[in-house]
C-alpha cells in the first residue's frame, strides 16, 4: 500500500494538474502549487474520498502545505480508526 | 368597501378584534417539507402572498385579539425572537376561546366564525381544518401538548364537514399571487399618492389603482403601469429611474428597484434590492437582486443575494408542465406550465448563475456558476462547485457570512438563530449528503 505521503502527493497532482514528482512536502498548496480557493474545496473532497475520512472542514482548509497536510490526515486517520501506511 | 382593512402592516376587522385567540400550529413534517426551502427557516404562516404573510390574513379574517404559535422545536426560540404571542406554550391552550386553524387556509375562503359553540372542522379525509374550541371545552381537552390537544378535541368536541381551499405547496403561492395582491389591494382600500412621484412620471390606469405610501420616493422616468392590476408602493421604497412596474404588484417597505422591469404579480420585500427582469415572484425581506437576469416565478426568501445575471427557466421548452424536486429524490408535479426556483434563506449566487424550471436551493447555499443551467436540487448548506455538491468551507464560513450580511443592515445573528440552522443543518444532512457522494463521483471521474 502506498503511504499517505504518496497518496497526498497523488490525490494533489490530480486535483492540481501537476505531475506528482514535481510536488515537495514544504510546497504551499496555493502559493507554490498554485490552488484557488474553489480548488482546495476540491482537494478537501478527494482527501476524504481516497482515506475514507471526515474531516472537520474549517481544519482542513487551515492546512496550508502538503507536509502538513501528511500529518493532519494521519492523525485524523488514527481518530477514525482507519489503517494507513505511515 | 370589504369587512377588512390594511392598517399600519396589518389587517385588521372593521368590526374590532375578537376576545378569542388565534392558534396556528405547523408542526407535521410531511405538511411542512411541501413548502421546504421557504418553510426550513420559518413556520408556514410567516410565508408571504399578496401583500402581507398568510398569518396577516387568518388574524385579519378570524377578527382575533391575539395569536400563539405552535412551531418545530428547532425553530422555537429563533421563532419567539421574531414574535410578540406565545411559541410552543401550552399554557396558551386555556383561559380563551381558541380558533386553531391550519395556517395553509386561503384566507379570503375562510367562513367560520371566530366565536361560537366549539366545533371541529375536517376534511374529506379526516383531517382537522380548524378547530373552535370554547373557553370552557378547552379545560376539558388534554393539554399535556399541542398534539394530544388537538387529538383531544376532535375525539370529545362536535365535528363539521370542512372543504375549505388551502395551498399545498410552496409554488401555490407562487401561483395565486397576482390575484391575491388585488384582493388584498381592494381590502386595504387605500389608494392615491402620499409619497413623491417625480416629473415626468408615466403612469397608466387609473390613479385609483395605485398607492404611494408616505416616504416613499418614485423618481422621474418610471412607468406605472395600473391598467391590469393595482400596485401598492409602500413606505419608504424609492423607485429609480427606467424602473417599470406592472400591476398587480406589492413593493414592500424601504425595497429599492433600480431601472427594474418589474412584470405583474411581484411581492417585492421589505427592505429588499431588485433590478433586472421580475415577473410573478414572491421575494422575502432583505434579499438582493440588484443587477440584470430574469426571475420569473420564483420564491426567494430572505437574505438571499443573487449575483449579476441570475437568471431562472420558468417555462419548459416543450410547454410541459413542471416538476420539483423537494428532497432530492422524488419529483412533485406542479400542474402548471409555469414555475422558476424555489431559494431558501441566506443563499447567494454568483454571476451568470443559471436556474433549470421548477429549481430548488435549499438555505444558507453558495453557488458558483458554471455556465450550463445547474442541477434542479441543490441541498440546503451546499456548496455548488465545479459543477458538484461540495461541502465547501462549511457551516461556520456560511454563519460568518450570514452576520456579516445581516450585521451591514443593522439586524443580529442571535444565538437562537445559528441553532434553528443548526437544526435545519440536521433535518436536511440526508438530501445534502447524497448530492456531496454523487459529486465526489464526478469529481473522481475528472
Amino acid at each position: 500500500m502506498a503511504t499517505v505521503e504518496e497518496r497526498v502527493k497523488e490525490v494533489t497532482a490530480h486535483v492540481l494538474k501537476v505531475s506528482p514528482d514535481e510536488i515537495k512536502m514544504e510546497d504551499s498548496f496555493t502559493e507554490d502549487l498554485g490552488a484557488e480557493s474553489v480548488q482546495s474545496i476540491e482537494l478537501v473532497a478527494m482527501f476524504e474520498e481516497e482515506f475514507g475520512i471526515e474531516m472537520d472542514e474549517d481544519a482542513a482548509l487551515a492546512v496550508q502545505t502538503v507536509g502538513d497536510a501528511v500529518e493532519f490526515i494521519a492523525k485524523v486517520c488514527r481518530e477514525q480508526g482507519v489503517d494507513v501506511e505511515q | 368597501m370589504s369587512a377588512r382593512s390594511f392598517k399600519a402592516g396589518l389587517f385588521l376587522t372593521e368590526k374590532g378584534l375578537l376576545p378569542m385567540r388565534l392558534v396556528l400550529v405547523d408542526r407535521v413534517e410531511q405538511v411542512r417539507s411541501c413548502f421546504y426551502p421557504l418553510s426550513l427557516s420559518r413556520p408556514i404562516w410567516e410565508l408571504r402572498c399578496g401583500m402581507g404573510t398568510l398569518k396577516d390574513k387568518l388574524l385579519a379574517v378570524a377578527g382575533a385579539g391575539e395569536a400563539a404559535y405552535f412551531v418545530p422545536g428547532y425553530m422555537a426560540d429563533a421563532y419567539r425572537e421574531r414574535v410578540e404571542g406565545a411559541v410552543n406554550d401550552v399554557s396558551a391552550l386555556r383561559g380563551d376561546d381558541l380558533l386553531v386553524v391550519d395556517p395553509r387556509i386561503r384566507a379570503d375562503d375562510f367562513d367560520v366564525a371566530g366565536t361560537g359553540p366549539s366545533e371541529v372542522g375536517v376534511d374529506e379525509k379526516g383531517e382537522v381544518v380548524y378547530a373552535r374550541i370554547a373557553k370552557g371545552d378547552a379545560g376539558r381537552l388534554d393539554g399535556s401538548g399541542i398534539e394530544a390537544f388537538m387529538e383531544s378535541a376532535k375525539a370529545k368536541l362536535a365535528k363539521a364537514a370542512c372543504d375549505l381551499k388551502r395551498y399545498k405547496y410552496s409554488w401555490d403561492l407562487i401561483l395565486s399571487n397576482a390575484e391575491q395582491i388585488t384582493a388584498d389591494f381592494a381590502s386595504a382600500g387605500r389608494s392615491g399618492i402620499e409619497g413623491v412621484v417625480e416629473e415626468p412620471k408615466a403612469i397608466r390606469g387609473s390613479e385609483k389603482d395605485i398607492y404611494v405610501a408616505r416616504g416613499a420616493r418614485v423618481h422621474p422616468m418610471v412607468v406605472i403601469d395600473a391598467e391590469h392590476g393595482p400596485v401598492h408602493i409602500d413606505e419608504g421604497a424609492e423607485i429609480h429611474p427606467f424602473t417599470r412596474i406592472e400591476g398587480p404588484c406589492y413593493i414592500g417597505k424601504g425595497s429599492i428597484l433600480f431601472g427594474a422591469k418589474c412584470r405583474e404579480g411581484n411581492t417585492i420585500g421589505p427592505n429588499c434590492r431588485v433590478g433586472g427582469e421580475v415577473e410573478e415572484s414572491i421575494i422575502h425581506g432583505y434579499s438582493n437582486k440588484y443587477h440584470d437576469g430574469f426571475l420569473g416565478h420564483a420564491y426567494v426568501g430572505e437574505w438571499v443575494n443573487l449575483g449579476a445575471l441570475t437568471t431562472n427557466s420558468d417555462l419548459k421548452n416543450d410547454y410541459s408542465t413542471v416538476s420539483v424536486m423537494l428532497d432530492g429524490v422524488r419529483s412533485v408535479e406542479t400542474g402548471s406550465t409555469k414555475v422558476g426556483s424555489l431559494i431558501g434563506d441566506h443563499t447567494k449566487t454568483s454571476i451568470g448563475t443559471l436556474f433549470n424550471t421548477g429549481s430548488y436551493v435549499g438555505g444558507m447555499a453558495i453557488i458558483m456558476a458554471t455556465g450550463k443551467p445547474l442541477p434542479k436540487f441543490i441541498p440546503s448548506f451546499a456548496w455548488f462547485v465545479e459543477g458538484v455538491v461540495t461541502k465547501g468551507f462549511g457551516r461556520k464560513s456560511l454563519y460568518d457570512t450570514a452576520r456579516a450580511a445581516m450585521g451591514r443592515r443593522g439586524c443580529e445573528w442571535s444565538a437562537a438563530e445559528q441553532a434553528m440552522w443548526d437544526g435545519i443543518f440536521e433535518i436536511t444532512s440526508a438530501g445534502r449528503d447524497r448530492a456531496v457522494k454523487r459529486g465526489r463521483k464526478a469529481m473522481l471521474g475528472r
